[in-house]
């Protein structure tokens, strides 16, 4: 379970920009969760899955912190970004209301994202409700470098499920809901020990309680699967400066930065008792 | 002091001791890590100074998360001064430092006197230690004394550390005192070379769905950002008052605008804190506009913006080229 801090790379910001970005689409999903394109051709072109976004919601200092999000979509070619979030407080209220033509600071790409197999692999990837955020992305880009991708989305209810139509890749999708409304009821972890089997990595996001089963699982499977999990921690900079995203890893003080080694890290170097004692990253 | 003050401005500021700043315009301890982390997204050579993340006797992995909270127009942090420790600062840092235009100022942190004197006996003399800034407000209580908290107990730490070190010394003061002009006095009585005003203010944020503080701990966190610029204007404009060295003003600063102000208080030059974490290049902006505004007015030095006296029984100017 421990892996020293120091075995944790660190991202490096020479691929990061900040720059004015106009939106051009409002996608309100229902169930106050929404999709945001964002007109960033120098990020689009740089970003990796995985890796995330500091969004400046508003010129004045209030809220005085830019909101961090993994990026959902990059098109080079269209030279636009995606974002999809929650509403869960002032900032992402701020985001949900904006209109198309509205301008917005962007700060990417950062952090550490998702590693890609090197060669033909088949790849599961889990989400639990607005977790899905980074797997458009990671789905497209799996599949370009010839994987197969099989995605397991699961939410509370039907209509907090990322529309699956939007993914936007070739990939096979099992879903879940807590409530049964649309595909099997239950949670995730009811219906991954069998996926597993066909899998040979697993990415997942999600809440922290979710991601700390489905490492479990992944590490007693009958042959364990390597699991890259994206993690969210309250942040200030997003740089690696205010040093606020510490994350548990390893033993008693072992910490790593959400935004410099994170946001995915390999699930065994993560300490999911400290992790999950943690109250919500949004409540904080 | 020059005869025939230039007819342009001179944007150094000289904060004693040697150290000029090639402006007026740095970042605070704690916002932008040990320079290098920023290198790569600002053009850091062109700030006045950096002021380190704290520096303590021994590397300290921090507080258990979590650490940061937003608060209206502010931010609280009890990151727990989570550093290396000296030796790797003096060892791996400074000499990447030694080559940087940018002067980097050390910010040392300790929970006692000889701590403080450990971490600047093992600075002193060190090629890209441009000077160090005594944080005597850290959250660590030594045998239940804060010694920011005391001008007594604040002169002493000052003294022993002005034996152990030639180095320029700044003290960055604790805002969180009845009267942070007697703290000032005392520690440039007791040698300090300037006075960095202020560090954070104590404050607290409360999660009603939580129903207790949302920082760990005590759950108070020190509060930066746009909401204490007013006060740390009090705080600086009552240090003008206290002291003839040169003060640093820090506190709130997002614009040129709120730098210009801490000028007219009389700061000598400011630190941009929080605003980085908004926007990484903030210094630089704020930098740019002071120019651009000296410039409009045809300001020759800072100090031509004061408007607040020098106490009565000053010694004179001491502060600053062409001051």
């Amino acid at each position: 379970m421990s892996r020293p801090v120091a075995a944790l790379p660190a991202s490096d910001l020479g691929r990061a920009v900040d720059r004015s970005a106009r939106v051009s689409q409002v996608l309100d999903l229902g169930a106050g969760s929404w999709e945001l394109t964002l007109e960033c051709p120098e990020i689009a072109t740089r970003a990796r899955p995985g890796e995330f976004l500091q969004v400046q919601v508003d010129p004045a200092p209030v809220p005085l912190l830019r909101r961090p999000f993994s990026v959902c979509r990059a098109d080079p070619a269209a030279g636009t970004l995606g974002i999809y979030f929650g509403v869960t407080g002032i900032g992402t209220a701020r985001l949900a209301g904006l209109t198309v033509g509205d301008e917005v600071r962007v700060l990417g790409p950062l952090g550490r994202g998702y590693s890609l197999p090197p060669g033909p692999a088949r790849a599961l990837c889990v989400a639990g409700g607005l977790g899905a955020a980074p797997f458009p992305f990671l789905a497209r880009a799996l599949s370009a470098a010839g994987a197969t991708v099989h995605w397991l989305n699961g939410a509370a209810t039907a209509g907090r499920l990322y529309p699956v139509e939007r993914l936007g890749a070739p990939v096979d999708v099992t879903v879940v809901t807590q409530d049964g409304s649309r595909g099997v009821r239950g949670v995730v972890t009811d219906v991954l020990p069998d996926l597993l089997t066909a899998a040979d990595r697993v990415y997942a996001c999600g809440p922290n309680p979710m991601l700390a089963a489905v490492a479990a699982l992944c590490a007693s499977a009958p042959t364990p699967v390597a699991l890259e999990v994206s993690l969210e921690a309250p942040m200030g900079c997003g740089f690696g400066t205010c040093l606020g995203c510490a994350l548990p890893v390893g033993g008693p003080e072992a910490l790593a930065l959400c935004c410099r080694q994170g946001p995915v890290l390999a699930a065994e170097a993560v300490d999911w008792p400290a992790l999950l004692a943690l109250p919500p990253a949004h409540v904080a | 002091m020059t005869a025939a003050a230039p007819a342009t401005l001179d944007p150094r500021v000289d904060l004693g001791r040697g150290l000029v700043l090639p402006n007026p315009v740095g970042v605070a301890s704690g916002t932008f890590g040990y320079g290098f982390e920023l290198e790569q997204l600002v053009d850091i050579q062109r700030l006045g100074a950096i002021f380190s993340k704290g520096t303590t006797p021994r590397s300290r992995p921090g507080n258990r998360p979590p650490r940061v909270a937003e608060t209206t127009a502010g931010m609280l942090n009890a990151i727990g001064l989570q550093n290396p420790g000296v030796e790797a600062v003096a060892s791996e840092y400074a000499p990447r430092w030694a080559g940087w235009r940018v002067p980097v100022v050390v910010n040392v942190a300790a929970e006692d006197i000889p701590g403080y004197v450990a971490v600047v006996r093992r600075l002193a003399g060190v090629p890209g230690v441009a000077g160090v800034e005594l944080n005597i407000s850290c959250p660590n209580i030594a045998h239940g004394l804060d010694f920011g908290q005391d001008p007594q107990a604040a002169a002493r730490c000052v003294e022993a550390v002005r034996r152990a070190t030639p180095a320029p010394l700044i003290v960055k003061l604790s805002p969180n005192v009845t009267d942070i002009g007697a703290v000032a006095a005392a520690v440039a009585a007791a040698g300090a070379d300037a006075v960095s005003v202020v560090n954070t203010y104590l404050g607290l944020k409360v999660s009603l769905a939580l129903r207790r503080p949302v920082l760990p701990g005590a759950g108070t966190g020190g509060l930066s950002g746009p909401a204490i610029k007013p006060l740390a204007l009090a705080a600086v404009r009552r240090v003008r008052q206290a002291v003839s060295i040169p003060v640093v003003g820090v506190g709130g600063i997002q614009t040129a605008a709120d730098a210009l102000e801490f000028f007219v208080v009389g700061a000598d030059a400011v630190q941009v804190g929080t605003a980085t974490f908004r926007n990484p290049a903030a210094a630089l902006e704020v930098l740019d506009g002071c120019l651009a505004y000296a410039a409009a007015q045809g300001l020759r030095r800072w100090t031509d913006l004061r408007a607040t006296a020098r106490p009565a029984d000053a010694p004179g100017p001491t502060v600053g080229p062409g001051a």
